[in-house]
């Protein structure tokens, strides 16, 4: 915990330490990991695909040294995946087990209403812990030493889920009717939830939330992240990709590239071992950087303009 | 207790400037506040910026009104809202202004930013005006002021002055204060309302008095009068951000809602852009999806089980898997020939905006030949998209009959009970053949199918108008030219549907 807390202590020493992680932060993430922290409330992080919302988080449980329990979000997304399910085999089971030991467990029971009553003592069996299957939420929960809590693409999800997180954000706790109320141990999740904008999120998720946009960086951090995830790149063909990538996000593009296809496009130059940028390369490997053939073919004709200005 | 109120007057400021601030979300501020302090700005803002605003705009909007409001506040934690004037080592200064704040007039935490600027000197204590004296009138014997504003500006009173200074804020309704432009305006009301006629014929006459301790009075008091005039400027400054600006934005938006879409201004269009977005949304999240259980479908072991478990685990009531999303379709066709070309802008920024906040809008537009364009706009931007649409589909002379055929060629069979015909148009039809069986089709298997109009009621059915025949078929016609209707009609659409 001491490590924790040491690491959390200031906005500086978060990004130190991300950095040490290979994970190059802006002062805004830094300062939303820092109140999300010390003021122990969930993060949504919105941005384009593909600028580290999901690696934010992977790397804060790194670097925190926590479990990082993680709940894909999808449409159709319900409770019983996300919260918990019972074990309905057990159930199934032991439903026959006392059936047969039925005679004996009402043993000399007279009438009716004693039956009723010797059975009253078995009912809650079948709902407790024993038959209970946690899923990713209740888990979170459950971990006792604190974990951190992805929930990713929470837009993907339905609009109702989105209630059912309501409670586990705000209280750090789950309701469930047969059980009753399940609270955080000492130490409540870390909470991370992604998001990329493809529907609205409800205001009543949203106020629960600090809200960290994460846009694609500036030159010099993304720079930066390039050296610290492809550290063996040439540092002249490193300033000219990333000023590739940058004058590219400036055209109108169905998508522009994003940081992931910034290192993966440093790591498919540094593989054909280019010391710098030139057209012809360039040109082969764009279908690293550009997802959509139409993107491809309009960046084509302007390569040789954009990799002569870079290369100044 | 200080900082809670720069604070809370800061949420003000943005409650004014339409971001949403809860209550939760004010205790959220005020705990980031306590956690990083006032001292760096920088990291107080990513902090506020992180706590208070929903979406991305919002955030603009929050850093802007930081940069505005925190240019004025003395943002030191430990005595913001307490008089004292920053880096002025002058101890019995800050003191005196410690209790003057006690009395809450709006402005003051200006007096210290200006305080500081004239602090030259620290010999004058308990002086709020640093002397800046002139060569041949030293300090000195000095009569006393007559008029009442020169009184109190020699009084040397802070309290008095942010109170007399708030008094006549009140007197002229300083919070009433709506544009910029009018900020010159209220800071002379305010001077006026303070006395300041008077002064100003003291000064005049002072100026001319034989007498050395008058005239040294009356270099006094221009000098104070100055000061007092750059207080009052910021005072209304600060006024204007926490009450106005936006009451200025709605009062455009009021005027905007019923002028006719035809007449609107271009400079107009990004605003209401704006409002057509806000209402489509409106529209979409009461759209919502629900899902049914049908008898159908993969068999559901677990909740079968589950509800079987009563049943002596004997199986016998079975559900099923299959889960049915219900979304709502929308069709809308918008007319964009010549007669209407000043609306169908309009009703094409509304059709891009609900398929903007809508999952499954599917868009058509249409003079003579009716083409779909749902792909059109999910790929451009919106004035792209509206252009290009105008361009490619304008040309032709209008066709309802044709129209209403080729919809039907291409998605009849997508036209089920759950789905929402739109029609944008006219219905001139330049005498053609208006094909109102195909209307009626349509209108047997959809859910609904609303007209909107632009003409005025009473112009429909004349002329080439085939609004009656149409009509007839449609389960709504509304007029339809202003976003006042266009809001009528989506909140009429809102309760139908729900």
């Amino acid at each position: 915990m001491g490590d924790m807390e040491k690491i959390a202590e200031t906005v500086a020493s978060l990004q130190a330490s991300f950095e040490e992680h290979r994970y190059i932060c802006s002062d805004e993430i830094a300062t939303a990991v820092f109140l999300a922290y010390q003021l122990r409330k969930p993060i949504l992080i919105e941005g384009p695909p593909g600028v580290g919302k999901t690696e934010l988080a992977k790397t804060a449980a790194e670097m925190f040294a926590l479990p990082l329990i993680r709940l894909q979000c999808y449409e159709g997304l319900d409770e019983s995946k996300a919260i918990y399910e019972w074990k309905y085999g057990k159930q199934l089971l032991y439903t026959q087990v006392l059936k047969e030991a039925l005679g004996e467990v009402l043993g000399d029971a007279k009438g009716f209403r004693e039956s009723v009553e010797e059975l009253h003592k078995f009912g809650d069996i079948f709902f407790s812990e024993e038959f209970l299957e946690p899923r990713p939420l209740m888990k979170a929960i459950k971990e006792e030493d604190g974990c951190i809590l992805l929930i990713d693409e929470i837009d993907k999800a339905d609009h109702e889920f989105e209630s059912l997180l309501l409670e586990i954000l705000s209280d750090y706790q789950l309701s469930m009717p047969e059980i009753g109320t399940i609270k955080a141990a000492a130490e409540p999740p870390l909470v991370f939830l992604t998001s990329n904008n493809t529907r609205e999120i409800s205001d009543a998720l949203k106020r629960r939330c600090l809200h960290l946009y994460i846009p694609f960086p500036d030159v010099d951090i993304e720079q930066r992240i390039v050296a610290a995830r492809v550290p063996e790149i040439p540092p002249a063909l490193q300033q000219q990709l990333v000023a590739f990538i940058h004058e590219l996000r400036n055209l109108d593009l169905k998508k522009s590239p994003a940081i992931s296809e910034t290192i993966d496009w440093a790591r498919t130059l540094v593989l054909l071992h280019a010391e710098a940028l030139d057209a012809t390369m360039v040109k082969d490997t764009l279908n690293v950087i550009l997802k959509f053939q139409e993107d491809i073919e309009n960046v084509k004709g302007e390569v040789s303009a954009i990799t002569a200005k870079v290369a100044r | 207790m200080g900082m809670d109120r720069t604070i809370s007057n800061f949420i003000r400021a943005l409650r004014n400037a339409e971001v949403r601030v809860s209550t939760a979300e004010t205790l959220d501020a005020m705990s980031a506040v306590e956690l990083v302090g006032y001292k760096d700005k920088a990291h107080l803002k990513r902090s506020l910026s992180m706590v208070l605003p929903k979406t991305a705009d919002e955030k603009n909007t929050v850093d802007a009104c930081f940069d505005q409001f925190f240019r004025f506040q003395d943002v030191r934690g430990e005595n913001a809202g307490s008089g004292a004037s920053s880096g002025d080592e002058d101890g019995e200064e800050s003191s005196e202004g410690g209790d003057g704040e006690g009395g809450g007039a709006g402005g003051d935490p200006q007096n210290q930013n200006r305080s500081k600027k004239k602090s030259k000197s620290k010999a004058k204590q308990n002086n709020l005006y640093e002397e800046e004296e002139e060569a041949d009138l030293g300090p000195g014997e000095i009569t006393d002021a007559h008029s009442q504003l020169g009184k109190l500006l020699m009084a040397n009173s802070r309290v008095e002055l942010a109170q007399s200074m708030a008094q006549a804020g009140e007197a002229i309704n300083v919070r009433e204060i709506q544009i910029f432009t009018q900020k010159g305006l209220y800071a002379r009301r305010i001077m006026d309302h303070m006395g300041l006629p008077d002064l100003n014929r003291e000064i005049s006459d002072l100026r001319t008095d034989s007498r050395v301790p008058a005239r040294r009075l009356g270099q006094q008091l221009k000098q104070r009068r100055d000061f007092l005039r750059e207080q009052v400027r910021d005072y209304v400054e600060q006024q204007f951000l926490l009450n106005a600006d936006v009451s200025g934005k709605r009062l455009r938006e009021e005027l905007l809602r019923s002028v006719k879409l035809s007449n609107v201004e271009h400079r107009n269009f990004r605003l209401i852009q704006e409002m057509v977005y806000k209402m489509a949304k409106k529209l979409s999240t009461l759209h919502s999806r629900r899902r049914k259980v049908f008898k159908r479908g993969q068999l559901n072991v677990p909740k079968t089980l589950r509800n079987n478990m009563s049943y002596d685990g004997a199986i016998f009531d079975l559900y099923w898997k299959s889960v049915k999303i219900d979304r709502p379709k929308v069709f809308a066709i918008c007319d964009v020939s010549g007669s209407v070309a000043n609306y169908a802008r309009f009703m094409l920024m509304f059709l891009y905006s609900m398929d903007e906040v809508m999952p499954k809008v599917r868009s058509f537009a249409f003079s003579s030949d009716l083409a779909e364009v749902t792909d059109l706009f999910n790929r451009n931007k919106i004035e792209e998209a509206i252009a290009k649409t105008l361009h490619d589909y304008s040309g032709g002379s209008t066709d309802y009959g044709q129209a209403l055929l080729d919809f039907k060629k291409l998605c009849l069979d997508d036209v089920d009970n759950r789905t929402t015909i739109i029609i944008l148009g006219d219905a001139r039809n330049n005498h053609g053949e208006a094909h109102a069986e195909v209307l009626k089709e349509l209108y047997d298997r959809s859910k609904r199918v609303i007209w909107l109009n632009p003409e005025a009621k009473l112009a429909w059915n004349t002329g080439d108008s085939e609004m009656r025949k149409y009509g007839a078929y449609s389960h709504q016609v509304e007029e339809c030219n202003s976003l006042m209707h266009l809001e009528r009609v989506v909140s009429n659409l809102l309760r139908q549907t729900s």
